[in-house]
Order: structure tokens, then sequence, then C-alpha cells
């Protein structure tokens, strides 16, 4: 080996490099496996992710009020248990923007309907921000309640929450 | 000698004659990035096949097809099974130089089947970028010698500056108040509810409730990491390599006890390519097994 070949070398990375470039710069530093990554870049931002909770022996009239993690009642479904990636989970209900009836069975099809039977489990949004100097709030707000055949919109919010519904 | 050279002598050590532990530890290297390249083309093709039923994020190449045809008919599957295929017929140089690509681009299509979920998870960059670096050394250093050394280097290469970057878009994106401790605070909130969500409970840790007694330690964490990320370059120098790569590893650890983030492939990997582990397999092989020289 010889100096052509380091010279070569850092030529072919450099081209590499520019491909890299022209490939993230167009798809939001994005195009696997090159990346910006730009992974907990945004600080301080609120976040909102997904949780399953089992309302099943829930009175009616309780199960759609938002509460704070802190003052939750009723049991967290462990979606790991049921072969569900819990940040594929969170991503789908979070980032959803028209709840179309397709969409809101692809969570029953998510966990399976045998699964579910016999249980009513409700898909709620988790936000959490930092309130003043030295606290996070974590509240919870019930979204999709669903069955082992049926899903259910949440009567207390407005449509707009839920996009186009066809 | 221009600074691009001098760094290609750092990466490439062109100087350098190939020994028995050069030929022997890259073929064990070759050999764990495809192990976890059909690892995860099974894991990423049964999930879609098992899970997915609607696009929410399109990523890569699927932003010009609809990549849900790989969500039924079994595409995913058979994607892994020639994943396999071409791989294994890699490993063993059988073939065509080329085939190293195609399994690149059938991964990339895989990655972005499996990740149509809305996450983008990074994870997987490194076995990702190492097939990379592999199908570019097949195709344009198909030499036995400088094979090696041009996937070793240019991974290398790589990692530095994925870690120097990822520094930057942090600076870029918040600002240099980005290691103020709260923040800490909102992650660690963020992936509690992952862990409840996943496993219906979630205690936080020793270092977690340290963090979240104190903004000074959470800050100090975070300026650790951050610092740790920033000199992620100097990888490029071969003599401080061992040293950065350490302090990675211990960046990764703390991220994994702060925000419950594993990162099993990547510390792998990292623990392979960041020390000179042929110095130690030359102390005691003093030839090469002619078989290895083969599937150079």
């Amino acid at each position: 080996m010889n100096q052509s070949f380091a010279r070569r070398g850092i030529k072919v990375i450099g081209v590499t490099l520019l491909i890299y470039a022209l490939l993230v710069a167009p798809h939001e530093g994005e195009f696997w496996p090159f990346s910006i990554y730009p992974m907990f870049s945004q600080a301080g931002n609120p976040w909102t992710r997904a949780m399953v909770l089992d309302v099943t022996d829930k009175p009616e009239m309780d199960i759609w009020e938002e509460h704070l993690l802190q003052n939750r009642t009723a049991d967290v479904v462990p979606v790991g248990t049921y072969g569900v990636d819990q940040i594929d989970f969170s991503n789908f209900v979070t980032k959803t923007e028209h709840w179309t009836e397709q969409r809101q069975r692809a969570l029953i099809h998510m966990f399976g309907s045998e699964a579910i039977a016999g249980r009513r489990w409700m898909v709620t949004k988790v936000r959490g921000e930092l309130i003043g100097r030295d606290s996070v709030a974590i509240e919870i707000k019930p979204f999709i309640l669903i069955t082992s055949d049926s899903t259910f919109t949440n009567p207390n919010l407005p449509a707009s929450e839920y996009g186009r519904i066809e | 000698m221009k600074w691009t050279e001098k760094i290609s002598y750092q990466l490439f050590e062109p100087d350098r004659d190939q020994s028995p532990g050069e030929v022997i530890f890259f073929k064990l290297f070759e050999l764990f990035v495809i192990y976890y390249t059909i690892r995860f083309a099974w894991e990423w093709g049964i999930y879609t096949e098992l899970r997915n039923t609607e696009v929410v994020l399109a990523l890569g190449v699927a932003n010009y097809f609809d990549i849900s045809i790989f969500f039924e008919n079994y595409l995913a599957i058979i994607n892994a099974a020639f994943i396999t295929i071409l791989s294994v017929a890699c490993y063993f140089r059988l073939g065509y130089k080329w085939q190293y690509m195609v399994v690149m681009v059938l991964l990339h299509v895989q990655y972005v089947a499996r990740f149509s979920q809305g996450e983008i998870p990074h994870s997987q960059n490194l076995i990702g970028m190492s097939v990379l670096c592999f199908a570019i050394g097949a195709i344009w250093f198909p030499d036995k010698k400088q094979m090696p050394r041009f996937v070793m280097g240019s991974i290398i290469f790589f990692i530095g500056l994925g870690y120097t970057s990822a520094f930057f878009a942090k600076l870029i994106g918040t600002g240099i108040n980005w290691y103020d401790g709260r923040h800490l605070w909102l992650w660690i909130g963020e992936k509690s509810i992952d862990i409840l969500s996943r496993e219906g409970v979630y205690n936080p840790n020793f270092l977690q409730s340290m963090a979240l007694q104190s903004t000074a330690v959470a800050s100090v964490i975070l300026l650790i990491g951050w610092f740790t990320e920033f000199i992620g370059f100097t990888m490029w120098w071969k003599k401080i390599r061992p040293y950065t790569t350490a302090l990675l590893i211990g960046m990764h650890f703390g991220i994994t006890m702060t925000m419950n983030i594993r990162f099993d492939a990547f510390v792998i990997q990292l623990i392979l390519v960041g020390f000179p582990w042929y110095i130690l397999i030359d102390r005691y092989v003093k030839t090469t097994p002619r078989m290895l020289q083969k599937w150079l």
C-alpha cells in the first residue's frame, strides 16, 4: 500500500460525503443510514407520548376526564407484552393527523382483537412540559377508546383534534 | 502535506504492513456486521409483516413510492431472505463485487418499511454505515490489502463525523443553553412514559433520582455528554482514538442510565473499531490462516 491509496481513499470518502449531503438536505436530515443526528437537538420543548389504560372497570362518566399522571387510577396496559413497540405506538398516536376509520381500526389491529376481547382500553395522549423554574407537569388526555371490535373518540374533545374522519 | 492527506494517513495507515492479526480481526468484524445485518433484516421484516398497516412517516426512498406494499404478501420477509443470502455470499466473497451495494439498498428498503411508523431510531445507523463502507470498499478497493484498511478507516471517519455533527445539531437546534439540567428532567419524564407504556411500571434509578433532585447535577451530566460528542472527530487520529472511544462508550452508558436508551450494537461496534485489537491478536497468531486470506 502506498500514498496514492490513502489519497484515493480520502477522495472516495469526500465523494461519499457529498452524496451524504445531497441526500440528507432534501429529506429533513434523514436518509438512512445517512443522518445529521438531530436527536435531542431541540431541548426544553413540551413532548407528547401515548399510553394505554385499562378502563374496563371504570365508570363511563370518569373515563374521558383529563388528569395528571400522579392522579392516575387506571392500570397501564404494558404494550410490550403484546409485541407492540411502544415508540411506534406513541408515534402512531401522536403523529396521525386524520383519524380515519381505518386509522382507528389500526389501533385494534396492532394489539390483535383477541388480546382486547372483553376489555375496554383507553388510548391516551400524555403531554409533558416544564412548569415555572423547577417542575415538569405530565398530563393524560383520553383520546380513543378501543374494544375488540369498536373504537370511540373522546366526546369532550373538539372534532378538530381528530382531523378529518371519513 | 495537506490536512486531508494527514487525516487519510491516520485513517488508512498506508505505511503499515498487513499482519495476520489485522486479517483475523477484519474478518471477525465483518462477521459482526453481517450478523447484525441479517438480524435487523429479519427483526424489521417480521415486525413489518405482523404490525405495520399504515405509513405514518415516509423515510428515504419511501418518499418516492408507496412502501406499504411491503406490509403484505410477505414482501418484507422475502426481502430479509434475499439480504441473508446475499450477505452470506458477500462474506465468503462469492459472486460479484457490487453485491454489498445491493445488500445496502435492500436493507435501506427494509428500514424504511419497518420505521414508517413515525420513529427515526439511530441505533442501527452504524451498522448501515458499515455495510455501505463494505460496499464502497468492495467496488473501489477490491485489493486484499486495501479493502480492510479502507473499510475500517472510512467507518472510523463517519463515526467521528456523526458524533461531532450531533454536537452542532444541538448547538443549532437549541443554542448554548442546551445543557440546562431542566431539559434532562423533561427527557427523563418522556422516557419514563415510554417505559411505563411498554412495561406497565416505572421506577427512576439512582442517577435519574440524583438528576431530578438537582439542576446542577442534571446540567453537569448533559454538559459532559455534549462535550464528548464534540470531540468525536478526534477518533480520526489513531493515537487519540482509544481514549475518545472510551469516553464515547462512557457517554452511551450515561445515556442508558439517564434516559433508558440502549445502544447494544452501537457500543459493541465502538469497542471493535475504537481499539487496535490486531496488535493483541498478533501477539498470539504469527501466520494468516489460508482460508481467511481467501475470503478477504
